[in-house]
């Protein structure tokens, strides 16, 4: 059964493609101190100044190399991105896992937050947070987390549900198997496909978010990010400068957003109608 | 009788949802109620601190004064009902009006986007998916995953570089031309040239998730036995198409609309912003660049609860059309 | 309507591999006929009755024709398919639920035709809907809820309703009462009948071999795509042709039927139709059967020949030769190259004399390939001679016989060895029946040294090891090496029944093979009996007194009287209404009751009937004149009495008892 998945995976163009610039743009904003030539928050080059080879895509309004900025800030969103991706999928398969093992009260209560939560609109949040708080991208990223687990936690607990019947489970308590073990060995890898789905989804929205968010100015001005500099170069949008400040950012974005897009829409296609019969 | 008694029952399963909006509503007014005594340090410095604004000290008390009055809840509760939402020292006017000129242009604007995409984008899908393998279905599905990859942001941007700033077809900024007298029909004629973009960015943003959305779950209806058994009654593939097909596949789309909002919401707000579009969204960015506080909690509260409502509004929707749900618990 | 299908073949075109469906199937029906097409998962039965509507999906390759009432539909366009789908011809899925929208209302999807169809109004429609279903027997209230509100059985009603509403000339059925509990079972079964009676051509797909056996006037037997046999509907537990069909029956958990699940060796699952190079290079379009085990170089079954063979009772080398054709046999129309079951044994008039006594008077026997018949009668009613005569043991005095349709005393008078190598016989008495101065192994393997089939002993030794474990021996050599008085009567047994299957016979014969055993080891050796015939597909004789047994066992019963086969037929027929008197009094007292009189064969031989003197059913004749054989209509069943307790009048319908469920039918609501 895995091996087809893999099969039906690896011919998948949009896993592929995805897959691909995926590893390019993680390995861009991963290296990126490294490839960057300048400190970004240097402010000592002659402002306005176009491509040059000292300095590959020009330098900004406040003097800071443009290159360096787009690299560190591409880390940041994809940091951003994973935080809170892998902080809600933790919280959400708790939570869920949870529900479905214990049931009973702790299944009613952890529900009802999470429905309470879902009805929130996780961005009000985030900008009322943000713009008085002043938190650092941490906190931000685990705010968000802290709004988005409940899909997640729902997903894994309907299909936990449905998989705590199976009688591989029931043989495992019937041999003396403790609660610990059987959702350790037996749960947690069965539903291994939402927890890629999941995470792909929450990913996204979170570099979405990251980018909507600093372009509003609501991170601290200090941390570099795709948003912000879309955020200062736009003003400026009929110099010629555009096309090496403005552009630039909104590329990398665009191609982040994309390739986890369609990481995500070749996970589920793959794996979904198996969840669909199951759930 | 036994129908009124299932009237009855039927609302009484409603409860816990009800319930759990009107708590998220509840909890967000507290939260608003009480957010200036979270605030660090002396919130008034902090405020209007990195903007252009400085407040003599008469209207510095004032502000002062209206935070740190020890309002009770429901007070607060009575003045936010009443429309009392506070005063704008950067924009020197009161909330509520700055809220109400800003909104009808988000309606239009977020709405009709909205409106026009899921029409689209629903009819698209079924014909799509009635269409299965198709050449014309194939490069429908790819070019729109392709086009759900491209965030508003970039979509905004690249539109406004090209239409606006290079051929220079549509308007950079604002919902009309100021400062010009117009009548009725030209007027509408000019406002709708000033929303061309900004709309047609939220439409392009908007489409593909519901398009796929609509083909996938249509995809998955059609291999339903009943539709089977709709071809067998010699129905005409538009009946069996629509009021059979679509119309189960219409219900995953309104579950999926309503987690998809809050989503949605972000990028218009990036939209408007984008092209000095006068709705909530700018005025919203503008009250974070000056840091007004009682501007910046309104819209919040305002956009937060009317997202509650809406999305309250679906659930019973959903409940109307799928009566399954009606009669399940 | 007239349905002519004729030569019609349907594949499924997959990725890799083509499906084949149906092969040349040709179907005739008519109004005013049920047609059943029975066959098991993977027959291509749906795939049949969606071909008539036109369903087939876009990846299906068909050939043949199609006409309904002459016009010809196959190849047919959607919208020459939707002038007459609903209107015309109707179909009932499987699967009853899911053939409802679950967000429209009952009612309105009973109506939906009639708006389509007709030119009538909604309110029209919706009133004759509501008609249809009242019929139905479905309240008001009920119509307006959803699918998901009803019941199974009221969902099935509905649908009926549904399928009928257009008032079509043709219904396809598939799976009617599949799921449904007895009394909505009945309900529409005399729905269907209704439908019939108006003239409607009703084609039944099923599974169910009882209702077909009741409702259809002609059932057709599908074998993976292709007609196995087509013949009354009536026939089909009773009296089938075909081996596959007899199978089948058997294999059907059955009111009707007391003798355990048989099942059928071997299975298939579906036919593929590909091409793939030959070993020499060329490339042929041809098809295999996919099975469980296949056994062909390419791990496919062997592409020419009956479909059936590999699972076939008696197949003979030339069904792995030759394809079948569909032949003519009296009312049936048998796909076999033996013209359907073989006779395996037929014994004509045979008599043995023992001096004065009669041990066995003229007798008639006729045994077919694969089934169990069960010879039952008292001591001394000539149950052993008969078998004796059967196994080739005994000569008679009179009479003849054929075995696999050579004379018997011929093939003995030539080659005895060879015969015998095809008749296998396990006696009462183990102990008695072996030697003790051979081991086991000696005694397993003494038929294949005496009739030198085997070359070599390392040939033999498989052999004996292979039979062994077929009645699950241990196949050590210690075990090999025991003496008779070493085992228990149960293991003892065994060995016999492991040496009577050592030459690979074709007929078993067992005389009484439990009755010397403890009760608990009975039940394992029977078993294994059982298993063994339906494995090794043999015919088996089995003798005993034990009506118990037979009941559990025979696919026939025969009664033994006196030397006289009194009663013979279907075993579930003959116990459930004996049409001999004395066969009624055997199972009277097999039941506990003690007879009225006994029924000792101590009285002097008379001419007449040896049952009279103690018959309360007895006449004047009785005594004189002994009856001669009649054969009743029913169920192919044979009695020798004057004043047999049942007979073909009308009324004495064996399928009476399911009208009686039709009758009392569903209340209101």
């Amino acid at each position: 059964m895995r091996l087809d998945i893999r099969r039906s995976l690896m011919n998948d163009p949009w896993f592929l493609s995805g897959a691909l610039l995926g590893l390019v743009l993680a390995f861009l904003a991963g290296a990126g101190p490294w490839l960057a030539q300048y400190n970004p928050h240097d402010m000592r080059f002659p402002p306005f100044t176009p491509p040059s080879s000292d300095h590959w895509l020009g330098i900004n309004d406040g003097g800071m190399d443009i290159f360096s900025e787009l690299l560190y800030g591409m880390r940041n969103t994809v940091w951003f991105g994973l935080a809170t991706g892998v902080s809600a999928l933790c919280i959400g398969v708790l939570v869920g896992m949870a529900c479905a093992w214990f049931r009973g009260v702790t299944d009613q209560v952890l529900m009802r937050l999470a429905e309470i939560l879902l009805a929130i609109p996780a961005v009000m949040i985030l900008i009322l947070a943000a713009a008085f708080f002043r938190p650092s991208s941490w906190m931000l990223s685990m705010v968000l987390a802290a709004l988005s687990w409940p899909t997640i936690a729902k997903a894994v607990r309907a299909q936990a549900l449905v998989v705590r019947k199976t009688l591989h489970i029931q043989a495992a308590r019937q041999m003396g198997a403790s609660g610990g073990y059987i959702l350790l060995r037996h749960m947690v890898p069965e539903l291994f496909p939402l927890y890629l789905i999941g995470f792909a989804a929450k990913a996204r929205m979170a570099m979405f978010m990251e980018a909507s968010l600093s372009f509003l100015g609501l991170f601290d001005p200090s941390r570099k990010s795709l948003g912000m500099m879309i955020r200062y170069a736009l003003p400026y949008y009929y110099l010629d400068i555009w096309w090496n400040w403005l552009l630039p950012p909104i590329f990398c974005l665009t191609l982040l957003i994309m390739s986890v897009t369609f990481l995500a829409v070749s996970l589920e296609k793959v794996f979904d109608p198996r969840l669909k019969e199951a759930l | 009788m036994e129908s009124v008694m299932r009237q009855k029952r039927k609302r009484i399963r409603r409860l816990p949802q009800v319930l759990a909006y009107g708590l998220a509503a509840l909890a967000m007014l507290y939260a608003s109620y009480s957010l200036p005594r979270w605030l660090p340090g002396d919130f008034v410095t902090a405020m209007y601190a990195s903007s252009h604004v400085t407040l003599n000290a008469e209207q510095e008390a004032e502000l002062r004064a209206y935070y740190t009055q020890q309002k009770r809840f429901g007070r607060y509760l009575a003045d936010f009902f009443s429309l009392q939402w506070g005063y704008s020292y950067a924009f020197l006017s009161p909330v509520v009006r700055l809220i109400r000129e800003a909104l009808p242009w988000t309606l239009l604007l977020l709405g009709g986007a909205h409106l026009l995409s899921m029409c689209l984008g629903f009819l698209a899908g079924v014909e799509a998916a009635w269409r299965r393998g198709s050449a014309l279905e194939k490069a429908g599905v790819g070019s729109m995953t392709f086009l759900e990859g491209i965030p508003e942001i970039g979509t905004a941007v690249i539109l406004f570089l090209v239409f606006s700033l290079h051929l220079g077809w549509f308007p950079a900024a604002g919902s009309e031309t100021v400062y010009l007298e117009r009548s009725g029909a030209q007027r509408l004629l000019d406002v709708l040239h000033h929303l061309a973009l900004p709309f047609l960015t939220l439409f392009l943003a908007y489409l593909p998730g519901n398009f796929l959305l609509s083909r996938g779950s249509m995809v998955m209806v059609l291999k339903a036995q009943f539709i089977e058994t709709a071809r067998a009654k010699g129905l005409p593939p538009l009946r069996i198409r629509y009021a059979h097909a679509a119309r189960n596949a219409l219900l995953p789309m309104v579950t999926r609309f309503g987690l998809r909002i809050a989503f949605m919401v972000t990028g218009a707000l990036v939209v408007e912003t984008i092209y000095a579009y006068p709705g909530l969204g700018t005025l919203l960015f503008n009250a974070i660049a000056v840091r007004d506080l009682p501007l910046i909690q309104g819209i919040v509260l305002f956009s937060s609860l009317v997202i509650l409502l809406v999305n309250l509004a679906l659930e019973f929707l959903y409940g109307w059309i799928d009566p399954r749900v009606k009669h399940a618990s | 309507m007239n349905v002519a299908m004729d030569h019609w073949s349907v594949i499924y075109r997959e990725k890799e591999h083509a499906l084949l469906a149906l092969d040349q199937v040709g179907l005739h029906l008519f109004p005013g006929r049920i047609t059943a097409l029975v066959g098991e998962s993977g027959s291509g039965k749906t795939t049949l009755g969606k071909s008539l509507m036109g369903l087939l999906p876009g990846s299906a390759e068909t050939k043949g024709r199609i006409r309904l009432d002459g016009q010809e539909m196959a190849g047919a366009d959607e919208a020459a398919w939707n002038k007459i789908r609903w209107s015309k011809i109707a179909m009932l899925f499987q699967n009853g639920p899911a053939n409802l929208n679950p967000v429209h209302r009952v009612l309105d999807q009973v109506a939906e035709p009639l708006l389509q169809h007709a030119l009538v109004s909604r309110a029209e429609a919706t009133a004759e809907a509501e008609k249809a279903l009242f019929r139905m027997k479905l309240s008001p209230d009920q119509i307006r809820r959803f699918p998901h509100e009803l019941s199974g059985g009221e969902i099935q009603r509905a649908l009926l309703a549904m399928t009928l509403i257009l008032e079509p000339p043709m219904v396809i059925l598939d799976e009617p009462t599949a799921a449904l509990d007895a009394m909505t079972k009945g309900f529409v079964s005399r729905i269907i009948l209704e439908a019939r009676d108006q003239g409607k051509t009703i084609l039944l797909i099923t599974h169910d071999l009882d209702l077909a056996g009741k409702m259809a006037d002609e059932a057709v037997v599908l074998y993976l795509g292709q007609v196995m046999e087509t013949l009354p509907g009536k026939d089909l537990l009773v009296n089938p042709y075909h081996p596959y069909t007899l199978a089948l029956g058997r294999s059907y958990p059955s009111m009707e039927m007391h003798r355990d699940l048989g099942g059928i060796r071997g299975d298939a699952f579906y036919r593929i139709a590909h091409r793939h190079p030959e070993r020499n290079g060329a490339v042929r379009p041809h098809t295999h059967v996919i099975g469980a085990e296949t056994a062909h170089e390419d791990g496919h079954l062997h592409p020419k020949g009956c479909l059936f063979q590999s699972r076939c009772t008696q197949s003979i080398p030339v069904c792995l030769e030759k394809g079948v054709p569909l032949m003519e046999a009296g009312h049936h129309r048998v796909r076999c190259l033996r013209g359907g079951i073989a006779v395996q044994l037929e014994l004509q008039q045979v008599e043995k004399r023992y001096g004065n006594l009669t041990a066995l008077g003229p007798t008639d026997l006729r045994l077919r390939a694969g089934e169990t018949f069960c010879l039952v009668g008292e001591t001394g009613s000539g149950k052993t001679t008969l078998a004796m005569i059967a196994a080739g043991i005994l000569h008679p005095d009179q009479g003849h016989r054929r075995f696999e349709g050579r004379d018997m005393d011929h093939w003995i008078r030539e080659s005895y060895r060879t015969l015998a190598g095809k008749i296998g016989v396990i006696y009462q008495n183990p102990a008695d029946a072996v030697s003790h101065r051979f081991s086991v192994f000696d005694i397993v393997a003494e038929p294949l040294k005496i009739q030198k089939r085997y070359p070599d002993k390392e040939s033999i030794r498989r052999r004996v090891l292979e039979v062994l474990s077929d009645v699950r021996l241990p196949t050590e050599t210690a075990f090999l090496q025991r003496y008779p008085h070493e085992l228990n009567m149960g293991a003892l047994q065994r060995v016999c029944i492991a040496r009577a299957l050592v030459s690979g016979p074709t007929l078993l014969v067992a005389d009484e093979p439990t009755s010397s055993l403890d009760p608990s080891v009975q039940a394992k050796v029977l078993k294994r009996i059982l298993d063994l015939q339906i494995e090794k597909g043999l015919t088996l004789l089995f003798i005993t007194h034990d009506l118990g047994v037979a009941r559990k066992i025979g696919d026939r019963l025969g009664v033994l009287l006196a030397g006289k086969l009194v009663e013979a037929g279907p075993t579930a027929q003959v116990m459930r209404r004996p049409a001999h008197p004395y066969t009624a009094l055997l199972i009277e007292s097999a039941r506990g009751q003690i007879p009225a009189a006994s029924a000792g064969t101590n009285a002097p031989p008379v001419t007449g009937c040896p049952f009279a003197p103690t018959c309360h059913c007895a006449g004047k004749d009785c005594l004189t004149r002994f009856p001669e054989t009649t054969r009743m209509e029913k169920d192919r069943r044979l009695v020798r009495c004057h004043y047999p307790l049942h007979s073909d009048s009308p009324g004495a319908d064996p399928g009476a008892s399911g009208s009686d469920e039709m009758k009392t039918g569903l209340g209101a609501g």
